[in-house]
């Protein structure tokens, strides 16, 4: 556990070292906001609202692990090689780009909310949908992790995360908006939660099986 | 025997008269036959090309490692 | 020769399959009931009454006509409507003779003759005009019931009528990509376990390639399908989402297989690729499907293919089906992968 830790707060460390990787996703975000808030005429329908925030989450997602992770040199990756075990390596990785994602997950949310308005959504489900965009971005965080050492080890960098990713994303998405489209409707809560318990479900999924897999990527 | 058939299938009703008589679906089954037989064909025959050139790829590796003795 | 027994016997069931699937006519069913906007006498009563057209398609009428029999059908009300005329094989006038009072708007039309047995259309006629009284019970009438005496036929389902054909295309497609990719799942896990070698990356390779021809071919059929029975090219469904997802993640296999060009590193990294997606596709393709509702056949309101559905004729001819496209397409694999390892073997050169 304090393996994972340690691994967590080194990333974290090295990230905020050099701010420009964090502040370049929220630029990004809030540009990608900003661009749908024009594109919808600056009037968005219950549709397109719901749409657009997903899209943009994905994106996002995308370009947080498009960067090389900070210890993927060579030199570094022998050196944890015989300090961690693999599996703390691919816990911290997960939990490292949930924080990120979720992270991102409510800067993408407030700039919608800010930009497209949020008087669509009846009650509290405003909320409940951050609380969809948050599972939404565990369960890609815990997806991504894999992929992105996958594709760092084959040398592919975005474009081959993004082949690879997204295929196994449209199912999460559909999940999503469907959840979306359901809270602006004005179902109960209770109702549509049963996405959200999918969503945990494949995050859980794809940990246990990044957990399993991540060691045959990582060694020699 | 295809003259048989058919007038049986005349028989039946005359909308698969229509269908069966002018042919259509026999040229479909026919059509459909005739690429699946020249797939088989053509399997086949990829089977044996990549035999024999196995065969001589054998050949070709144990004397370049015979050479190398 | 004997080894090559199943290739040949892959290739009789497959003709087989073929021959049945395009030569064996469709069985009869009810098309439409209409009303023909016109006026016909009927004998018995002597005066005019609405006749209403009924179609059949494949039906025998013009054989003993004067044995159709016409019904209408609500729960347990039962009314024999009289045959004015029977026009051809398949179309024949029918009066519609109601009581003022009758319990429901909604009628299923069937009918029996000697030929074709007993015909349903469910919901065949709305009526018009009439007091309905849910209350109202009436005289059951004698029902003359025949059991059809036709040829091997299939059966006639609503909606989807010819096109029953190609479920020994379409579905068998799946099947034989199923179990080509659970051929490279299992050659996966043997890669990533010896790691020394890599004679089971071929083996992966060779059948993702040879699973994707045929899932793109059931793709292409089931589009298809779609069109003559749902009316569109794609519709939103779990399944056809299920199919596209895993079209495009084994197509993504395909592409990192390109990129990486260190042998040892493809091998092992394709593995791991492959086993995370058949993971994931068996969850989300069995799991999600379940708990939603589909048009596609045996889900929701659709006749469904299940066991219990499945008629005889229709059995004898899906079973060889799927059994012939496997080992056509296990043939497919076997010269794929021979090819790729004479391949391998001529780079040694």
């Amino acid at each position: 556990m304090s393996d994972i830790g340690f691994l967590i707060r080194h990333a974290l460390r090295i990230e905020f070292r050099n701010k420009h990787g964090i502040a370049g996703l929220v630029v990004f975000s809030l540009a990608a906001v900003y661009t749908c808030y024009q594109a919808t005429g600056t009037r968005a329908t219950m549709e397109s609202w719901n749409a657009l925030a997903w899209v943009v989450l994905l994106f996002a997602a995308f370009n947080a692990v498009s960067k090389p992770w900070a210890d993927d040199s060579e030199n570094m990756r022998s050196f944890l090689l015989h300090t961690v075990s693999p599996q703390s390596w691919i816990l911290a990785r997960v939990i490292y780009y949930g924080l990120l994602l979720s992270g991102l997950g409510i800067v993408v949310f407030l700039g919608f909310a800010l930009f497209l308005g949020i008087d669509q959504f009846p009650g509290w489900s405003a909320f409940q949908f951050w609380v969809g965009i948050e599972a939404t971005a565990l369960a890609l965080a815990s997806l991504l992790a894999l992929l992105q050492a996958l594709a760092s080890r084959a040398g592919g960098g975005f474009g081959l995360v993004s082949v690879l990713g997204l295929p196994l994303m449209i199912p999460v998405i559909l999940v999503s908006t469907r959840y979306g489209m359901d809270l602006m409707k004005g179902i109960v809560f209770l109702d549509t939660a049963h996405h959200l318990l999918f969503l945990a479900s494949l995050t859980g999924g794809f940990v246990a099986l990044g957990y399993i897999l991540f060691p045959y990527l990582w060694r020699d | 025997m295809t003259l048989n058939v058919l007038q049986y299938l005349l028989q039946i009703s005359p909308l698969e008269g229509f269908f069966f008589g002018s042919g259509k679906a026999m040229v479909v089954t026919g059509v459909a036959l005739i690429i699946l037989i020249g797939m088989g064909l053509w399997l086949f025959a990829m089977e044996k090309r990549i035999a024999r050139m196995n065969e001589h790829v054998d050949e070709l590796l144990n004397s370049q490692t015979l050479k190398k003795k | 020769m004997i080894q090559n027994s199943w290739k040949i016997g892959g290739l009789a069931l497959l003709a087989y399959v073929i021959s049945m699937c395009f030569l064996v006519p469709l069985g009869p069913g009810l098309l439409e009931f209409q009303d023909a906007q016109s006026a016909g006498v009927v004998a018995e009563l002597e005066r005019k009454v609405s006749v209403y057209r009924l179609v059949g398609l494949n039906t025998h009428w013009d054989e003993q006509p004067e044995s159709l029999h016409v019904y209408l059908k609500h729960k347990s009300s039962l009314v024999e409507l009289p045959v004015i005329e029977v026009n051809d094989a398949t179309h024949a006038n029918v009066g519609l003779v109601l009581p003022d009072t009758i319990p429901s708007k909604s009628w299923d039309v069937f009918t029996s003759h000697p030929s074709d047995g007993t015909l349903l259309l469910e919901n065949g006629l709305f009526t018009e005009g009439f007091v309905i009284d849910k209350e109202a019970t009436w005289p059951s009438p004698e029902v003359t019931e025949f059991t059809s005496n036709l040829a091997l036929h299939f059966p006639f389902q609503p909606r989807i009528f010819e096109t029953i054909r190609n479920l020994m295309l379409h579905v068998p497609m799946w099947f034989t990509m199923f179990l080509l990719m659970g051929i490279g799942f299992v050659a996966s896990i043997r890669q990533l376990s010896a790691s020394q070698s890599e004679l089971h990356d071929l083996r992966a390779e060779a059948s993702v390639q040879v699973g994707m021809a045929f899932g793109i071919l059931g793709l292409i059929t089931g589009s298809l399908w779609a069109r003559f029975t749902w009316g569109a090219w794609w519709v939103d469904d779990p399944q056809l989402n299920g199919a596209m997802v895993t079209v495009l993640v084994y197509a993504g296999y395909l592409i990192l297989r390109a990129t990486v060009d260190n042998k040892r590193l493809k091998a092992r990294l394709s593995a791991v690729y492959n086993l995370f997606a058949f993971v994931i596709l068996i969850i989300l393709l069995m799991v999600l499907p379940r708990f939603t509702e589909s048009l596609h056949p045996g889900k929701g309101g659709n006749p469904g293919f299940n066991s219990y559905d499945l008629d005889s004729s229709l059995r004898m001819v899906f079973y060889p089906a799927v059994i012939g496209w496997m080992l056509l397409g296990i043939w497919m694999y076997r010269v794929r992968l021979a090819a790729a390892a004479l391949n391998q073997k001529l780079q040694q050169l």
